[in-house]
């Protein structure tokens, strides 16, 4: 870890974010006009699209929940010193664990249904974080690599499942049959669609932060990334609580895969994730590891998602187009601190 | 499984076949451990180089032109990478993170405004088979090993030539302590900084340039999932041969062997759903990576940015 980053420090001004956003309005009009769109218009649909409208702010507070959550995720991790890479995969193992229990207990109360669901969810990012977290506490193997690894197996048990026995003939090829109403999440508003995933979100924000900076398990995970020996000469545990970080990050995303099949699928689908584990791991750089940090940056990507999905249908803009803007602003930003960086030595 | 299949000369041949990819990106990947720089964007570069690949390819229909677009587009992104994590010291993982989900981006973006939306994907040409005069003729062996294509014999000369400069010269020496010892070698005065870029640049060449054999002998066409773990499978593959490139290549070799395996396989046992059976490569890097671990030693300065002014 490198200084400044690793000690929470702050942006010294704000130009490097005016920059930023700069970049990403110019390379967003570069980027429409490639595709030979009319700039102005797809700029102005991208606003109506993500804030302007009501149908719009319940479209972007659906794309910021699993985004939150997933960067709280990484932040989690990251705070406590591993690089939770598989945030995908523990979206798509929660969403599975949530989806198999609502197919097989269809019959369930309505009170019970959906929060055992939930549980159900964070259980299954759960048990997908354990076993890189448990290679890496006793074997000290990457969780970058082991994480990334999974994913893709759990890629191919979701293909498994939602186009085998799960596969619902009417809906389409890698798609299951829907669960019952007693697991949805209830909408939030119901003009915009916005689900009430948004509160779970909001509120796993507040206990990952309360955890963090309230709690005594929260000093051992900050001592133990912040420095390891140094941690396990203060006597932490730092091999557990590296794997019970781990875990706890997968719950996390193991949640937001429960909640796109309660709140917004309504069942389970191949492409249920486009790539939030790796949006989430942009995040949680952009927002320097930070709660409040992840909250401000999911919704500016969510803003981003949301508007180049409305650019894909009026201008023709590819859905990857959001990955380059992303990416693009965070190079930005790390190197305007990289040339501050070397401005101060 | 009956020893027939598991042992079926053309099962080897498309092993061999297979493999060239993953030395390729390996060997890659192990010239800039060697100097310190670890490269998690790794799997963008392979997925960055394929569609630059492609893309020339399909425009300009030459095969050569592919291959230098391929290696250039690896090149350029591992210049980035240098910049940020040599000349200006930022963390490595971070950087190479960003990267890899820009170059996701970029590759599908590319593909998508210059090949647009198209009913059929389109094929570029494949490398051809070279037969190599005499060794094609040894019996079974000949026909597995001396009938590839082009880059699976380059990839046999990057071995080689990777251990030689690394272990038989003095810039290769100088190299391996900048990643070992960054502070020393400053102090005797070896440029860390200068040799880490270079390394950092050759190795994104080699990495582009494994991309680049996926749509050229593979596939034929571009997706966006065309990497398909490759990569992170490269980066593994370093640790698994030590961070020395024959151990690279043995290591390579057996993994492409699951990976064709897996193929054979799924032709013949019918009854087992076919996504089981393509889980059993990541399952067994996993596993390969738990076995290598124990007892590996990696560069000692990997990872870690070279700070002139840092108190050791």
């Amino acid at each position: 870890m490198t200084t400044g980053a690793a000690h929470g420090g702050r942006w010294q001004s704000v130009w490097p974010y005016a920059g930023a956003a700069a970049l990403a309005a110019g390379l967003l009009a570069a980027l429409v006009a490639a595709v030979g769109g009319d700039v102005l218009g797809a700029l102005g649909a991208l606003v109506r699209a993500s804030f302007g409208t009501l149908g719009g702010v319940g479209q972007t507070l659906n794309k910021v929940v699993p985004l939150l959550l997933g960067s709280l995720a990484v932040v989690l991790g990251m705070r406590g010193g591993v690089f939770n890479i598989g945030v995908d995969g523990q979206i798509y193992a929660g969403a599975v664990t949530a989806t198999g229990l609502a197919l097989a207990a269809p019959g369930l109360p309505g009170a019970v249904a959906l929060p055992v669901a939930l549980v159900a969810g964070l259980a299954g990012g759960a048990a997908w974080a354990a076993l890189p977290a448990l290679l890496r506490a006793r074997y000290a193997v990457s969780e970058i690599f082991v994480t990334v690894m999974l994913n893709f197996i759990a890629l191919f048990g979701v293909e498994y499942l939602s186009t085998g026995p799960w596969n619902d003939p009417m809906a389409g090829e890698a798609i299951t049959r829907p669960i019952a109403r007693a697991y949805q999440l209830p909408l939030l508003l119901p003009q915009g669609g916005a689900h009430a995933g948004i509160l779970l979100a909001v509120l796993a924000a507040v206990v990952v932060w309360a955890l963090l900076y309230r709690t005594v398990l929260g000093y051992e995970i900050r001592a133990t990334g912040d420095n390891p020996s140094a941690a396990r000469l203060g006597g932490i545990p730092v091999e557990g609580t590296t794997a019970l970080v781990l875990v706890l990050s997968g719950a996390l995303a193991g949640l937001a895969g429960a909640v796109e099949v309660t709140g917004f699928h309504h069942r389970l689908i191949l492409g249920l994730s486009p790539g939030y584990g790796v949006m989430s791991i942009l995040i949680a750089v952009l927002g320097r590891r930070t709660v409040p940090g992840a909250v401000v940056g999911s919704v500016l990507f969510a803003v981003l998602v949301v508007g180049s999905d409305s650019l894909q249908r009026s201008a023709g803009l590819p859905a990857s187009a959001v990955f380059v803007l992303q990416a693009a602003i965070l190079l930005f930003l790390l190197a305007a601190e990289g040339i501050r960086a070397r401005r101060r030595a | 499984m009956s020893w027939e299949l598991v042992l079926d000369p053309s099962l080897f041949r498309l092993t061999v076949a297979m493999s060239a990819p993953l030395v390729l990106a390996s060997c890659g990947e192990l010239v800039m451990e060697r100097a310190g720089i670890l490269n998690v964007a790794i799997e963008g570069m392979v997925t960055l180089g394929a569609a630059a690949a492609f893309l020339a390819g399909f425009a300009s229909g030459r095969t050569e032109l592919a291959l230098l677009a391929g290696a250039a587009a690896g090149a350029v992104v591992a210049a980035v990478l240098a910049t940020y994590a040599v000349t200006w010291g930022r963390d490595q993982v971070t950087v190479g993170l960003t990267l890899y989900v820009l170059c996701l981006g970029l590759s599908s973006l590319l593909y998508r405004v210059l090949v647009g939306v198209r009913l059929t994907p389109p094929r570029v040409e494949g490398l051809p088979e070279v037969a190599l005069p005499l060794l094609s003729g040894i019996p079974v062996l000949g026909e597995i090993l001396f009938r590839q294509h082009g880059l699976v014999y380059g990839a046999w000369a990057v071995v080689v030539v990777t251990h030689v400069f690394l272990f038989r010269t003095a810039w290769g020496l100088r190299l391996r302590s900048a990643g070992e010892n960054p502070t020393a070698a400053d102090a005797v005065g070896i440029d860390v900084f200068g040799l880490r870029f270079a390394a950092t640049v050759a190795g994104g060449a080699l990495i582009g340039l494994a991309g680049a054999a996926l749509p050229l002998t593979v596939t034929g066409t571009f997706t966006e999932g065309i990497a398909g773990g490759r990569g992170w499978i490269a980066l593994m593959l370093v640790i698994f041969g030590r961070w020395v490139p024959q151990g690279v290549l043995a290591g390579a070799l057996l993994f492409a062997y699951v990976e064709a395996l897996q193929f054979k396989v799924a032709l013949v046992a019918k009854a087992i759903p076919p996504q089981f059976l393509q889980m059993l490569p990541y399952a067994f890097a996993v596993a390969a990576l738990v076995g290598a671990t124990r007892g590996a030693v990696a560069p000692q300065a990997l990872g870690r940015p070279y700070d002139r002014e840092a108190r050791a």
